[in-house]
């Protein structure tokens, strides 16, 4: 058997085998990849920065551990902004049950992060609510932009005065109806950013992050506006991670300064852990993609050398 | 030995055991994979009733007494009325009395379809009105689009002040023209390939036909790319929780004492 024939029966086990070490490997040495932040991540970063102090953010948490690889990524970055920025959050998921869970690990890791830095950890009822999974996405939307009190209506929270009504809760002061929320933020792995748009997009301005399969799917909302801000896949994490350590035109960051003319001044996050997940896994990504450029390559000498030498 | 390392180091064998699959077949893997079937059926019954139906349906039916921190809210029997609406979607099962099944399944259509118009509109209209995009240049004193942001003292680049911006952002320089007039051709051309309705004859429309579906090729292509960097994320993520949450976190603190 020719060298060439070799290449092309190479066992898949050893090619497994060969990207999980690459992959595993780079992990161990996260590295600061030049990237510029695409003009969608840019959205996310400057759209939660404009956002008013006093306004309260929907986070519509629509992931599994089926796509933690991305999705853990957004979420951690998102909250990490929220948290860095002191705004009250209402966390509840629409796509599966096991979204809530996910999302509330997360977030307990986040608080252990703030108290890590002598920062107050974020307290359920008093600085975020969590809401649980509503079934039937479609019509949990439809009504959420028809009567939004109705639907929470007589739901109660743990807080640190005992059980109250969520109503009575400082996170939804000055809150009657959809259009008093600062923005709603989906993560997602799925469609419910479609749901999303299609409910509530006349009515609240709408940030997605959303896994790479559906980024392209989306990326139109972006173009024409009807999503102020859309992280997409890993590049999206790695975005934030870098729009959170030098902000978006920001003087202080010097000659680190990302500049994006399309966009206003959005301040560096200060106290807070910026780079996280993206910044590990990006080098990894890369490692990986430079494997299947080159897997694909030589297979496709060695056919070209094979047959070559089968007419000869 | 504490929780979190039983808890980390069940992820990881169960890492383990779905990844052999890719070595052979084999019943490790079989096992795991049903626990996993038995998990998530098992987690969502429990999430539906705590997270759902307890608060959203039994609550609101019994009402609640009042707390010391909250008033008594009175309970509305109407709700129990949903339970044999939803009781008769499972007569779906029954070949004597499968009509019933299709009261539930009509009143969600019925539901879903009045939703359908303006949900039509919201997604495409912006989309609709975003395809509107000017294809004749209306300053011709410079090719392309004159650069936004300047050079300042400390050498980091700034935006131009938001007036000049402005009148860039609204000038339809011949690049821009370029661009929008590739944007057109694209989504015409995508557009044609999707009419089935009569025969398409002709140079032009079977060009046009051919053209559109090159341009759907190479969006599936960037589509199917970017599920591959996704694929790989998944990947990358399995080995990080292995390798460092797993090995380096909790392992190597186990192994060392700590």
């Amino acid at each position: 058997m020719s060298i060439a024939e070799r290449m092309m029966n190479v066992d898949r086990r050893i090619l497994y085998m060969i990207l999980a070490v690459v992959v595993s490997g780079a992990l161990f040495i996260p590295v600061n990849i030049p990237a510029t932040p695409d003009d969608s991540s840019a959205g996310v970063y400057v759209g939660l920065s404009e956002i008013p102090q006093d306004k309260v953010l929907l986070i519509q948490s629509d992931w599994t551990l089926s796509t933690r690889g991305e999705n853990l990524g957004h979420f951690e970055a998102l909250l990490r902004v929220v948290m860095g920025q002191n705004r009250k959050f209402v966390l509840y998921s629409l796509a599966d049950p096991q979204a809530p869970q996910v999302a509330r690990d997360a977030l307990r890791v986040l608080n252990a992060e703030r108290k890590d830095r002598g920062l107050e950890p974020y307290i359920l009822g008093q600085d975020y609510l969590d809401l649980g999974f509503f079934p039937n996405a479609e019509n949990t939307a439809q009504a959420m932009g028809s009567n939004l009190r109705n639907l929470w209506a007589n739901r109660k929270t743990k807080s640190p005065n005992g059980e109250i009504d969520i109503w009575q809760s400082p996170v939804l002061q000055g809150v009657s109806k959809i259009e008093d929320i600062g923005a709603l933020v989906v993560v997602t792995a799925s469609n419910t950013i479609d749901i999303a748009i299609q409910r509530l997009s006349d009515k609240v301005t709408i940030i997605c992050m959303c896994t790479g399969v559906t980024g392209p799917t989306v990326l139109p909302y972006f173009s024409t506006g009807q999503l102020k801000g859309l992280a997409i896949g890993l590049k999206g994490v790695y975005d934030m991670e870098l729009l959170m350590t030098y902000g978006m035109n920001d003087p202080a960051s010097g000659e680190n300064k990302i500049t994006n003319p399309k966009y206003g001044v959005a301040p560096k996050l200060e106290n807070s852990n910026t780079y996280g997940r993206g910044r590990q896994y990006y080098g990894a990504l890369h490692g990986a993609l430079a494997l299947i450029i080159l897997a694909i390559v030589l297979g496709n000498v060695a056919m070209l050398t094979a047959k070559k030498a089968e007419a000869a | 030995m504490d929780y979190a390392f039983l808890k980390v180091t069940a992820g990881a064998i169960a890492t383990f055991a779905l990844y052999s699959i890719l070595f052979k077949e084999n019943s490790f893997y079989r096992f795991f994979e049903h626990v996993f079937l038995g998990l998530a059926a098992g987690y969502s019954m429990v999430a539906i009733w705590q997270d759902t139906l307890y608060e959203n349906w039994w609550l609101k039916m019994f009402g609640q007494p009042a707390t010391a921190t909250a008033t008594e809210v009175a309970g509305y029997w109407p709700y129990a009325l949903l339970v044999p609406i939803g009781l008769m979607g499972y007569f779906v099962f029954s070949k004597k009395n499968n009509w019933m099944s299709r009261i539930p399944i009509g009143i969600l259509l019925g539901l879903w379809s009045g939703q359908q118009i303006t949900n039509w509109w919201r997604t495409f209209g912006p989309q609709i009105l975003g395809s509107m995009k000017p294809i004749i240049p209306n300053d011709f004193s410079r090719f392309t689009v004159p650069a936004q942001s300047v050079r300042d003292a400390s050498g980091a680049l700034t935006p131009l002040p938001p007036d000049q911006l402005e009148i860039i952002q609204n000038t339809v320089y011949p690049s821009v023209a370029i661009s929008n007039v590739v944007f057109l051709v694209t989504l015409l051309s995508a557009m044609s390939y999707f009419i089935f309705s009569y025969e398409v004859k002709g140079k032009f429309m079977t060009g046009l036909n051919t053209v559109g579906r090159w341009m759907l090729m190479m969006g599936f292509g960037a589509i199917f790319g970017n599920t591959v960097m996704a694929r790989f994320a998944l990947v990358i993520d399995r080995m990080a929780y292995v390798f460092i949450e797993w090995g380096q976190q909790n392992l190597l603190r186990v192994l060392g004492g700590g």
